[in-house]
């Protein structure tokens, strides 16, 4: 007998959750076949593996852009069971929140085959959904804040949050708190088709008190908005961008990608995010399999690297793979990101465009491992703020930094040009793409959980990590709080566990009891 | 093209002329940054990994700029570095950085030219030069101060770039000179002799192509930059930006094919 070679490097241990239970159990991630994999079991349930990131390489070189923690000012728990049970936020969280997200209603305008919220028609008129009122959106509010003092960015989601009445009032709330900027995510429908609220969201968006729009947008194609959204919402689409653009709105074009769907409109939305005046920036998010989605082999499931890889293949004359840094804020796996100057249109004669990171040297300032002196920690400080969940263009902060980050060019007044002066009048024609993987039931990692910060307060006053939110059983958990109806566990529509599966009324998976 | 108009757009004369009259050292910092080198901090630890910095050692740090590397030393591997520089400017910065971080009692930093290093003879156990020796006129002088200030057995670091001017294709004629300008730079096996005549006993020549390819691919979004912003006043000085991609595509071919480096030299000083 000869002793034989495992087929993979042992990377870490970890702590995750069984999909189908949602109890904490131990998981491993592995390197093997150039990709890397969360593996766990059950004691109930069995084995669970899910791709986790499509590049080994990359995964480990993302890991020196990890940022010390800041301690929030105020915690909400206590630890009792550990990460991920005692959400949250507990004192062993080792990130404060960068950007809080309040859900204002869990009904929609759309009844999509993909949401990872399990929202939609139902949900508004049945017996568990629910909708908050002003006074419960002042208390989380004020929850952000104390635990905040001066939050960057407070995101209102659903459900649809322009179909809640009070939505404008939410707003009002947010701005008159010390609340940097206001980010709506939506679907559109409302702003195609509601001048009047397009024009109050417009006067609301002023100088110190941004508002921006966070716009749901998969793809160009029929077929993508068909199988994501089960309706072809394309015009509708054009006219919610219009109509932002009429009133000086900016918007983040955010596209879930899933696989065999959308994976080959990467290039073309950010093509259409460059050529609209009111879109500034992009987020490819790859489907987070909670809630509502297609069927799925997490073995094979689009990861953020597959998605970077994709931009370098589908607009190779404007972007590579080392256009982007991971975030290190949060943990460095979960997002990365760009900026680009930008003049003109793309298609223009003299359409320029410059990815940021080619201009320095980011890894002399975001390699935390490495660089405990860095060469200007002013510069450090501005990319820190750029490279974060809370940057969002148009705000006078990334505004700030990014004239900033030109101080790292070095070279003022050197042949008659200040580089400088010069740039601060092309700000406002800088691009944000962002590619963000969120955990889910099967991907979940504790120790990226638990450097989260990104949240969802709750109306009881909690800010729980949005990927434990989705994940662990909060989200249903709020849910029969707020309805007084009992809520099933929902289950990844995973193809491993089609004998388990029956369908609820909305579409998402559960395991009968 | 006659032999005096080279491939980007910029004549041999007045080349020859920017040096002189410091041009080049400006364009060269809207390209690049005044303290720019290739590689950043990584190599910058590479280069101190390799001649074995050790805590408590004397460290000088020819043309140290404002003082990155310097304090870098003095911080993380715990050396007691004298940074000298031509620019006052820069010297002052240094000495405010050092300062700043708590370092002011490990990195000094002195005004001084590299071929009269203002340090006494053999007082030193290292030293290290970045990107700098290609800039220096009379290499060989520099290389000589280095010898003297090093204690017999100590250890010399340095990284720069490379180029075999006889070898480059022939539209790279423009930008070989441009470089020359910039940086006298010369190939690996020149560099060991200057250093070698020095008194000196080349230990290791790395070379680090990818920090040259970075190098590259800045410049080229610098002035994709510059085009966006300064277009009219970066042409009236020549640059002519409808030939600058297809140069710098050159320049990434000569870098893959050897004729452009970047290279890690060390060397030491016998103890004889």
């Amino acid at each position: 007998m000869t002793t034989r070679d495992r087929d993979e490097v042992f990377l870490e241990l970890t702590r995750s959750i069984c999909p189908v239970c949602k109890q904490t159990i131990d998981a491993e991630v592995n390197a093997r076949d150039d990709q890397v994999f969360l593996r766990k079991r059950c004691p109930e349930h069995g084995e669970f593996e899910a791709r986790v990131y499509g590049d080994a390489d990359m995964y480990v070189a993302a890991q020196r852009f990890n940022k010390p923690g800041t301690r929030p000012l105020q915690t909400q728990t206590e630890v009792k069971d550990g990460c991920p049970s005692d959400c949250g936020l507990c004192p062993e969280h080792k990130q404060h929140a960068c950007l809080g997200i309040i859900e204002v209603n869990t009904g929609c305008n759309l009844d999509c085959p993909i949401c990872f919220a399990d929202s939609g028609s139902l949900r508004e008129k049945g017996p568990d959904g629910y909708s908050i009122t002003l006074e419960q959106c002042a208390t989380m509010l004020d929850v952000f804040v104390a635990a905040e003092g001066e939050p960057e960015v407070v995101m209102f989601s659903g459900g649809e949050p322009t179909i809640h009445k009070d939505i404008l009032a939410m707003v009002d709330l947010a701005q008159e708190r010390p609340i940097n900027a206001v980010n709506l995510n939506t679907n559109g429908l409302r702003l195609a088709s509601d001048k009047t609220f397009v024009t109050e969201l417009g006067r609301r968006n002023r100088p110190g008190r941004p508002v921006n729009v966070y716009l749901q947008f998969d793809g160009l194609e029929k077929e993508t908005h068909l199988a994501i959204r089960g309706r072809d919402m394309r015009e509708i689409k054009q006219r919610a961008l219009d109509n932002c653009a009429e009133v000086g709105l900016t918007v983040t074009l955010v596209a879930a990608i899933e696989k065999d769907i959308n994976e080959h409109e990467i290039g073309a939305v950010i093509r259409h995010g460059l050529a609209h005046p009111a879109a500034r920036s992009v987020v490819f998010q790859p489907v987070t399999h909670s809630g509502r989605h297609v069927e799925f082999d997490p073995l094979t499931r689009l990861t953020n690297s597959d998605v970077l890889h994709a931009i370098g293949k589908q607009v190779p004359e404007w972007l590579t793979v080392d256009d982007f840094f991971p975030v290190p804020c949060c943990a460095p796996t979960c997002r990365s990101v760009t900026y680009l100057l930008t003049q003109g249109s793309p298609g223009d004669p003299d359409f320029g465009l410059v990815p940021i990171p080619r201009l320095l040297q980011v890894e002399d300032y975001l390699d935390y491992v490495a660089n405990r002196v860095v060469p200007d920690y002013e510069i450090r400080e501005a990319l820190e703020k750029l490279w974060s969940a809370s940057a969002f263009i148009g705000t006078d902060t990334s505004d700030d930094r990014l004239t900033k980050i030109v101080d790292a060019l070095d070279c003022a007044d050197a042949c008659g040009v200040n580089l400088p002066v010069a740039l601060a009048t092309i700000t406002e024609n800088t691009f944000m793409i962002v590619v963000q993987d969120f955990l889910d039931p099967y991907t979940l990692n504790v120790r990226q959980l638990m450097k989260c910060c990104v949240e969802e307060i709750t109306p009881d006053g909690r800010l729980v990590p949005f990927c434990a939110y989705n994940s662990v059983g909060y989200r249903e958990q709020v849910r029969a709080q707020m309805s007084g109806v009992e809520v099933a566990d929902v289950v990844p529509n995973a193809i491993q566990l089609q004998p388990l599966l029956v369908e609820t009324r909305y579409g998402s998976k559960q395991v009968p009891r | 093209m006659t032999t005096h108009e080279l491939a980007n757009g910029l004549d041999a004369t007045q080349v020859k002329a920017c040096c002189a009259t410091g041009y080049s050292s400006d364009l060269v910092s809207l390209l690049l940054g005044s303290s720019y080198h290739p590689g950043g901090t990584t190599l910058t630890r590479r280069l101190l990994d390799a001649i074995g910095l050790q805590t408590g050692e004397r460290l000088v740090d020819v043309a140290c700029g404002v003082g990155t590397t310097s304090l870098l030393a003095a911080q993380d591997y715990g050396a007691l570095v004298d940074g000298v520089d031509l620019s006052e400017a820069n010297v002052k910065l240094a000495t405010g950085a050092a300062v700043a971080t708590d370092l002011a009692d490990r990195a000094t930093f002195h005004h001084g030219d590299a071929e009269a290093l203002p340090l006494s003879d053999g007082g030193w156990d290292a030293i290290i030069c970045e990107c700098a020796l290609c800039t220096f006129p009379d290499k060989p002088i520099a290389a000589r101060e280095m010898a003297r200030v090093l204690r017999p057995g100590g250890r010399l670091g340095i990284s720069d770039i490379t180029a075999h001017r006889d070898r480059l294709p022939a539209e790279l004629t423009g930008i070989a000179a441009w470089v020359a300008c910039i940086a006298d730079a010369r190939p690996a096996e020149e560099y060991r002799d200057i250093i070698t005549a020095a008194g000196l006993r080349v230990t290791t020549i790395e070379h680090h192509t990818p920090a040259l390819e970075r190098m590259i691919t800045q410049i080229a979004a610098r002035l994709d930059l510059l085009k966006m912003i300064a277009r009219p006043r970066l042409e009236a000085l020549g640059v002519d930006f409808d030939r600058t991609g297809p140069v710098l595509e050159t320049a990434r071919r000569a870098a893959r094919g050897g004729m452009l480096d970047y290279v890690l030299i060390t060397a030491e000083k016998p103890c004889d």
